[in-house]
């Protein structure tokens, strides 16, 4: 059994650290400044016990950034090996295909605010 | 299933009731000896008396599995019902019970299916003191079982039934249940689950029970009964069987798993590629793990054709290596996203499909089927002898279950493996485009997987990497003077 890994300072959902009002308001601003960007949160699944956390939720990507190059680079940034469970569930619980872009997945799925929010979580263990 | 359970009852006395009248089966042979078995056959000396566990451990042990077999339903029976409305699908193959003559497809399509479960007194494990899996292996024994279906559709001839498969145990056919006083078509009730406390009379000869229809595929599944022996002997409880527990565990080793650890789906999918790949006894199969839920095919191309690999291939051999396609996904978060239940039902109704390795939350179980909203299961959760698979004509039963057991859609866990089988090109050709049908029923706006052509790393990030450098630098944890820094910086956006 791997240790549990302690809360991350900031553990609260970035949906309930911030106002509604003040998410639509940063999506309007960043939106107006990089219009060919999408803003993309990226979050751990909050009973992920393998993957490490994260050091930034907030992301802007390109539109025609396929969700397998998107993969890539977060898997990247945590330094895991490819053959590590990892997945990245739209809304917390759909799977998206590797060859869509993110401007498909962000017109399919954004959220009221204007973000497009995914989470990550590698597999459960069995044991008993 | 209570064929092997006695050796446990023993120990918990009163608690066990149920089991030590159940000793009805007789005792194959080798379980008898199977206490002894080890140490004329141990061909290695050194694994022996080192650290063997005392006493107590092994009273433990024994304590632990009887507990275990108590725990999960073992020995308080209870009877799956399956009613004659709607059909039940094993594998790609569906049968409405609302005869005897599909009944007994049905069992002969469930009882054939091979059964891995947990066993006690094995060779110690090396480097540790494990001498059982019980209470940690359920994953892997599932893997095994999703590999040991693969294999039997890779060796034995095609829709093989085991000719010796018992009757089904704990079962309740609502087609055998009378509706009035008269019972319905006058049918022999008690051949199935039989209730609980009149265990003496049955099982005496099945024949006498159903009449048993003569498959014209009989003869012929006779002949392959030493295939099926063999195949049975590989995942046997001993240091060389190529798909033990004690090959499969040291394989895990290097995904920094070991013995005593829990594993999941995609750790144990990739334990069985490597297990096949390592294996002499199996020729002409490789097993592909997707990345991503992506099926890579010119990846899955390049590990089969022959034609392709370095080594020159030998003019006798196929030109194409069968293949088992196993993706791990995970279908939700918290739950089971009830959106991708469509899906999966299509999924175990293609013939190409040879399981499902999940089960519920921290309790692994190998998917074989459904009926209406509920997946029809084998459970490695009973905790049995070890059987001694080198001594000629050991019994096969404690390898095939008896009893089918059901549970709920919603509450199977999100993580999850899903194996196929392709024999040739032409198989996977069809069995991608199979498999895409299956996978668009899903309510979801994206599939589970995909079939992507061409290679992996035409996907990869050539052109998109300015950002990419250095990726662990990264990484929590900081240290706590970093902290305050970091939440700042984490308001920020990152620019890709």
């Amino acid at each position: 059994m791997p240790p549990l890994e302690k809360p991350p300072l900031q553990n609260k959902p970035f949906k309930q650290r911030k106002s509604f009002a003040t998410r639509k308001q940063e999506v309007a601003g960043i939106r107006s400044k990089f219009p060919n960007k999408i803003p993309v949160i990226i979050e751990r699944y909050e009973k992920e016990k393998y993957l490490p956390p994260l050091d930034k939720t907030k992301f802007l990507v390109p539109h025609e950034l396929t969700m397998a190059q998107f993969v890539t680079i977060i898997r990247n940034r945590m330094a895991l090996l490819p053959t590590q469970a990892f997945y990245l569930l739209i809304n917390k619980s759909g799977l998206a295909s590797m060859s869509l872009t993110m401007a498909q997945v962000y017109k399919d799925h954004q959220d009221e605010d204007g973000f497009l929010y995914m989470t990550y979580a590698s597999q459960e263990m069995f044991g008993h | 299933m209570n064929s092997v359970s006695p050796s446990a009852a023993q120990y918990i006395g009163g608690v066990m009731q149920d089991d030590l009248v159940d000793t009805r089966r007789q005792q194959p042979m080798e379980q008898q000896s199977s206490f002894g078995l080890r140490s004329p056959q141990s061909p290695d000396p050194s694994r022996e008396p080192t650290g063997e566990p005392d006493e107590m451990d092994k009273l433990k042990a024994k304590l632990m599995s009887a507990w275990n077999n108590i725990k999960y339903g073992w020995t308080v029976k209870s009877k799956t019902s399956f009613n004659k409305i709607s059909p039940v699908t094993v594998l790609g193959h569906s049968y409405l019970l609302n005869s005897e003559d599909e009944v007994e497809r049905f069992r002969l399509a469930f009882v054939s299916r091979i059964w891995l479960t947990y066993r006690r007194e094995f060779p110690q494990l090396e480097g540790t003191t494990w001498t059982t899996d019980c209470g940690w292996g359920c994953m892997l024994r599932s893997g095994q079982m999703l590999l040991a279906q693969g294999l039997l559709v890779h060796l034995m001839p095609r829709d093989w039934a085991w000719p010796d498969a018992q009757q089904l145990t704990d079962v309740d056919f609502e087609v055998f249940r009378p509706r009035s006083p008269t019972r319905a078509a006058g049918l022999p009730i008690p051949s199935f689950g039989s209730p609980r406390g009149s265990n003496t009379p049955e099982r005496s000869n099945p024949s006498d029970q159903l009449p048993q229809r003569k498959r014209p595929e009989c003869a012929r599944d006779r002949q392959a009964e030493p295939i099926h022996h063999r195949l049975v002997t590989w995942f046997g409880d001993q240091p060389p069987a190529p798909f033990g527990v004690h090959q499969l565990v040291e394989i895990g080793k290097s995904s920094g798993k070991k013995a005593g650890d829990w594993y999941g789906p995609s750790v144990v999918a990739h334990i069985l590629r490597k297990a096949i790949a390592k294996a002499s006894v199996v020729h002409n199969l490789v097993v592909y793990v997707a990345q991503d839920c992506t099926v890579y095919k010119e990846d899955v191309v390049r590990l089969c054709d022959l034609s392709l690999s370095e080594t020159a291939p030998r003019p006798s051999s196929q030109a194409w290596k069968s293949v088992i396609i196993l993706v791990p996904v995970r279908l939700g978060g918290e739950a089971l996203n009830p959106s991708y239940i469509e899906c999966v039902k299509n999924i175990l109704k293609l013939e190409c499909c040879i399981g499902i390795i999940g089960g519920k939350p921290r309790h692994s179980l190998f998917f074989i089927g459904f009926q209406d909203e509920h997946l029809l299961y084998l459970d490695p959760h009973y905790c049995q002898s070890v059987v001694d698979v080198t001594q000629a004509n050991f019994s096969l039963e404690s390898f095939h279950c008896s009893s089918p057991k059901k549970m709920p859609f919603t509450r199977m866990d999100p993580s999850c493996t899903i194996g196929f089988y392709a024999k040739n090109i032409k198989d996977f050709e069809s069995l991608c485009s199979a498999v895409s049908v299956a996978l668009s029923s899903s309510k979801e706006k994206y599939p589970i997987f995909t079939f992507v052509e061409g290679h992996s790393q035409d996907y990869g990030l050539e052109g998109h990497s300015s950002n990419h450098s250095g990726p662990a630098a990264h990484i929590l944890p900081l240290s706590k003077q970093d902290r305050s820094n970091n939440r700042r910086n984490s308001d920020e956006f990152v620019f890709l």
